[in-house]
């Protein structure tokens, strides 16, 4: 018996080196210590020993036992291990470069709208969208300008044919379609939904019937602010203004404001800056944007009583800022994407 | 606008140091009148810098190249010892000299000094060291016949500078030298010296009149004419101070006669035309509208055919002028007129803004008649320009000035209270610095004292000053000269706000946000493209719905409908580029075409190169329909509607996607929403766009209204912990079968059939066609999955219910189930 137990372990111990299989490893186990294994078979010859041989005979199987398992956990060991290795595959190499998608890039001139738009709202501007087809209402007669006016001329503007319909823009009357030559429409359209106060900012695509050019483009974006409840004067459009210049150009920027005309401001000013750190553009005044405090005229358009309220609105071209920014000196960069254009902005 | 630094100077005692002309380039713009360019002229005024002779020289004892000169400035008896470096001029050569005392450009001080043991009292100079020219070769040598002892600056036009202004349209009144004078008048606190004009009266004489008659038949376009004659003028040249000033501000010197009507422009804003009397034929001048087809040859000898809504001067033949704008050869004042009519006339602004227009026409004078001169001026400027003819062409009037209609009067009076301007502006001034502000401008502040309320002014506003109605204008005023640099800087008093942000805008930011955490770059391209290309994409319906009226560029005349084929612009750029560029989506507006009407969309759409592999060193998925449908439901998901129920169907026929490749859903006119998406047609892409890769693309369309929608809350739904039980079945099927519809069908026979617990899933998960199955047939496979709330299900209660609805499968449809 003793002999047999040890050809059982040595057969063991020669034959788990070369499993190499689960199943192997499975059928190979069957053979010693199945049902009909040969270790099963010793220990059931257990009931022939002699009393006295039991105890001795019993450690000897007991060990037997112990060694047969120690090497069947080594080969499941192993088997884990190779199993393991051939899922993961060979070690990697942490130089390689990345095989999958990346993050791409939002577009120049929308990141700085973001960023715009997000100054805004830090105080308590909320963003207002309207369409970029108007009528010569909003785009004008409701702004103060009048209908001689050079920037109403055919020749500034793109118009739509006389008789088209655009179904979901609303008319005022049997006036003229166009495509928006400024954003300053979203501030009518706003004021005739909402009641005051009104603090919002608009940014949108316009269109002006420009030849393009390093400056010129025929459509391009803007930045429109409106502020209106009672008591909005003229030094809240000033801290206002001077909060987003000197947020978006450094500490350092300064500002004035340059007295000018425009229908629907009453004084009518254009921001300028300074600042000490923009490369070619530096220490010079730069002129940003056109501001001023609604003309009692645009109120009555949209029956707000300019007694009651007053109110401020500004608005700015968001390429002329990104160029500013950006140090881009052509307007017609940001409209071909070239992607090493854009990844700059990355 | 031009105006000269030494015109000005003849309105406003300007400080040459105190208020140099670098000084008015930074305060001008602070005023409202932004200085676009300033340039400087002449050399500079120099003190101590005389005409000077040289009596005689001899050679300096001790250096080669020193001559030793006696110069005479033109004292008898006295002479300069001067020592000079140059050999360019002889005995008796007149020159400028640098007496001690003089300081010449770059500061260099001339005193009186030995130059190597030669006394040297000065310094005889050259061009360039005056800032006269650029020659250095030797000193300047003067014409013999220039008067001695002459200073320099006697001798050169005095140094001035030019400012390019640029004028808003609503201060006509600064378009002159006078106004800008009037403007520097209230910043400075300095008077504004206007030119005297002699009294009309001493003109007048009543020998025979040179016109008998003025007769204005369109008073509305024309509310007051006056004309006054002058006889035997001595039309020539301009003298020098008036050719000098005419040039000065980039006008072309005509004559005396024309020349004096530029200047009173120039000075007054007041345009005036002088017709050469002789010309004028029938005695008397009409002014009327023209007639449909009259053709008038103005003076810049253009033939201009005019209509009927424009207004001219004429005769009792033919048209002398065009009212307004500019005058017509036929009545030209030239070097033989002897006789002038002269004219001084207001013209409503509309009518000649219309002329000008339609003419493609404009002067100096349309220009500030356009935007409307002062009525009350234009007397007195043709008095003073009577003055001027007189003094440079002689002659005498001739009878009385002829007026037909009366000026509009447009002196006003407007109410201001001081303590809105302090509410207004926001911080505080008192009324006295308001009230001497709006003084410096010429405007009268009378104080009307209201019994125990606020305090109320009546300012007058001056004719000149159409432009100020309304309190708030004058507040402009006020801030204007009180100075924007004043206003106190402070802290921006934020407080909240009711309004949400637009949906628009936070959908297309989310939206922006996904599509670049999926490798795509945001492109911008125009919103109008090519004609050709809507037609080809969108039919004739949308090429001629979204046209515009007057396009610029014959490549740029149609809105576009869809963000598609610019994003396959980037592409083809990037591809000729070799950028490595394979993603790329817009956000945008679009135009479609609807029932013969147009609708304006909001768009989303994006572009892969579906194999974008290429050269890595590892290959990832290539991209196919699914990917782009994915990409949809997700931003619409985004933009705030469920797309997993949302049912696509194939294109059958389209130019612009690749048919049995792509597929729609959606609807905008009755969902609000449309999506399309898959492979671009490939022939197409190579056609257009030298574009032989395949194209995944995906483009969804959203109508403003789509925004708008109410979003729902979402509402908790009790879970069950009950475990599921799986079953799995396959369906053989056409090949034309979509998958869609089976599960649709599947769930359906569930519901139908499962009771008193869930079928809580069906879908497909696998798809097999070829061997073992016949042909045109396809395999679909199904999961179920179904739930109790309560317990767990047994076995045979699944089994039940899926026989069950096998036993419906076989019933109901020809699906072939597979065992």
């Amino acid at each position: 018996m003793h002999e047999e137990l040890n050809i059982i372990v040595t057969g063991v111990r020669e034959h788990c080196p070369e499993i190499s299989t689960r199943a192997e490893f499975e059928s190979f186990k069957a053979t010693i210590s199945g049902p009909n294994g040969s270790l099963t078979k010793v220990m059931k010859g257990m009931g022939k020993v002699a009393k006295e041989d039991k105890p001795a005979m019993g450690k000897l199987i007991n060990d037997t036992k112990a060694a047969v398992i120690t090497e069947f956990d080594a080969v499941l060991e192993r088997l884990e291990r190779a199993d393991l290795a051939s899922k993961i595959g060979p070690p990697i190499d942490p130089t390689l470069p990345v095989p999958d998608c990346k993050r791409g890039t939002l577009h120049p001139i929308s990141q700085v709208r973001e960023e715009m738009v997000d100054l805004f709202r830090r105080i308590g501007f909320s963003v207002a969208e309207a369409t970029e087809l108007e009528t010569e209402h909003y785009c004008f007669d409701a702004l103060n300008i009048p209908s001689d006016h050079p920037a109403r001329d055919m020749q500034d503007s793109y118009y739509l044919p006389d008789q088209l319909t655009v179904s979901n823009v609303s008319k005022h009357s049997d006036e003229k379609y166009l495509l928006r030559t400024h954003t300053s429409t979203v501030q009518i359209r706003t004021m005739l939904k909402e009641k005051p106060p009104i603090r919002i900012v608009a940014p949108g695509r316009c269109f002006r019937r420009d030849t393009p050019d390093a400056t010129h483009s025929a459509n391009f974006h803007q930045i429109e602010g409106l502020y209106i409840n009672k008591g909005v004067t003229l030094l809240d459009l000033k801290a206002t203004l001077d909060y987003f210049v000197k947020s978006i150009f450094g500490p350092k920027a300064k500002t004035r404001l340059r007295p000018s005309f425009f229908p629907f401001t009453e004084p009518s000013f254009e921001m300028d800056f300074f600042s000490p750190d923009l490369g070619k553009l530096s220490n010079k005044w730069l002129e940003i944007m056109g501001c001023g405090m609604v003309d009692p005229e645009v109120f009555k358009s949209v029956g707000i009583d300019p007694e009651v309220y007053t109110g401020y609105a500004f608005g700015m071209g968001i390429e002329r800022i990104a160029m500013i920014l950006q140090g881009v000196d052509d307007i017609r960069y940001y409209y071909q994407n070239d992607l090493r254009f854009l990844k700059q902005f990355a | 606008m031009k105006i000269s630094y030494n015109w000005l100077k003849k309105y406003i005692d300007l400080d040459p140091v105190e208020h140099s002309p670098e000084l008015l380039a930074e305060v001008l713009p602070l005023l409202g009148f932004d200085v676009e360019e300033y340039e400087k002229s002449g050399p500079p005024q120099l003190e101590n810098v005389v005409v000077g002779q040289v009596l005689e020289y001899i050679q300096h004892p001790d250096a080669d190249r020193l001559r030793c000169c006696k110069v005479s400035t033109g004292n008898e008896g006295e002479f300069h010892d001067i020592v000079c470096g140059a050999k360019n001029f002889e005995q008796g050569d007149k020159v400028l000299v640098a007496l001690p005392g003089a300081v010449l450009p770059g500061d260099f001080k001339i005193k009186a000094a030995q130059l190597r043991g030669q006394p040297s009292a000065g310094m005889l100079c050259s061009a360039k060291e005056l800032l006269i020219g650029q020659d250095h070769d030797g000193i300047m040598v003067l014409d013999p016949q220039t008067d001695l002892g002459l200073s320099l600056n006697e001798l050169f036009v005095e140094a001035d500078t030019v400012f390019n202004l640029e004028i808003t349209p609503n201060r006509v009144d600064v378009l002159s030298h006078i106004g800008v004078a009037r403007e520097l008048s209230a910043k400075f606190g300095l008077p504004v010296k206007y030119p005297k004009v002699l009294a009309s009266a001493e003109y007048c004489s009543s020998a025979n009149p040179l016109i008998s008659s003025v007769q204005v038949d369109v008073p509305k376009i024309c509310p007051a004419y006056s004309a006054i004659c002058i006889k035997g003028v001595k039309v020539g040249p301009s003298p020098t101070w008036l050719k000098d000033v005419i040039e000065g501000v980039g006008l072309r010197s005509i004559n005396n006669v024309v020349d004096v009507t530029n200047f009173v422009l120039h000075e007054t804003c007041q345009p005036l035309h002088a017709f050469d009397a002789a010309k004028i034929k029938g005695g008397k001048l009409v002014v009327r509208m023209a007639r449909e087809g009259e053709k008038i040859n103005t003076l810049d000898a253009v033939e201009r055919t005019l209509s009927a809504e424009m207004a001219l001067i004429a005769d009792a033949e033919r048209p002398l002028a065009l009212a307004g704008l500019m005058g017509s050869l036929d009545s030209e004042v030239d070097y033989n007129t002897t006789d002038l009519v002269l004219e001084g006339a207001y013209f409503t602004p509309s009518s000649i803004r219309l002329t000008s227009r339609k003419l493609g026409l404009s002067s100096d004078s349309s220009y500030r008649f356009e935007r409307g001169v002062d009525p009350q001026g234009v007397v007195p400027a043709l008095f003073r320009a009577i003055d001027l003819i007189l003094e440079v062409a002689g002659g005498v009037v001739d009878g009385d000035m002829i007026q037909v209609g009366s000026m509009p009067n447009s002196e006003v009076e407007v109410m201001l209270q001081p303590e809105r301007v302090r509410s207004f502006i926001g911080f505080d001034v008192s009324d006295q610095e308001i009230q001497s502000v709006l003084e410096s401008l010429g405007l009268r502040v009378c104080i009307q004292e209201q019994a125990g309320s606020t305090v109320c002014w009546a300012v007058s506003i001056p004719s000149y000053r159409e432009d100020l109605k309304r309190d708030v204008d004058l507040i402009e005023e006020f801030i204007r000269i009180y100075g924007t640099d004043k206003i106190p800087e402070s802290e921006v008093a934020a407080c909240g706000i009711s309004l949400n942000d637009h949906r628009i805008y936070t959908v297309n930011e989310s939206l922006a946000n996904y599509f670049t955490g999926q490798d795509f770059n945001e492109a911008f391209l125009y919103s109008l493209r090519d004609p050709e290309e809507t037609e080809f994409f969108f039919g004739p319906s949308s090429h001629e719905v979204l046209a515009l009226k007057n396009p610029l560029q014959s490549d740029q005349s149609h809105l576009r409908p869809s963000l598609v084929p610019g994003l396959l612009d980037v592409l083809q750029l990037n591809t000729a580029r070799a950028t490595g560029a394979t993603r790329f989506f817009e956000r945008g507006h679009v135009y479609r075409e609807v029932n013969a009407e147009m609708v304006e969309l909001h768009s989303v759409a994006f572009v892969i190169v579906a194999d974008q592999v290429g050269r890595t060193w590892r290959r990832r998925e290539v991209a196919d329909f699914y990917t782009a449908k994915n990409i949809c439901g997700e931003a619409l998901e985004i933009a705030g509607t469920s797309a997993n129920k949302l049912i696509f169907n194939p294109i059958a026929k389209s130019s612009l996607w690749q048919v049995g490749h792509a597929a729609e859903a959606g609807d905008f006119m009755k969902m609000g929403f449309e999506v399309t998406c898959g492979l671009l047609n490939f022939s197409v892409l190579k056609e257009r766009w030298d574009l032989s890769t395949p194209i995944i693309a995906g483009s969804i369309l959203m109508t403003p209204k789509f925004f708008e929608r109410a979003v729902k809350r979402s509402r908790h739904s009790s879970i069950s912990n009950q475990p599921a039980s799986f079953k799995d079945l396959a369906l053989i099927v056409d090949h034309s079968v979509f998958a869609g519809d089976v599960e649709k069908k599947i769930a359906s026979f569930a519901k139908k059939t499962v009771k008193g617990f869930d079928c809580e899933d069906v879908h497909v998960f696998d798809i097999y066609y070829g061997e073992g199955l016949p042909d045109g047939k396809k395999s679909i496979a199904l999961s179920m999955s179904f739930r109790a709330s309560d317990r767990t299900l047994k076995d045979k209660e699944v089994s039940i219910a899926f026989d069950a609805i096998q036993k419906l499968i076989t019933e109901k449809t020809d699906y072939q189930i597979r065992k």
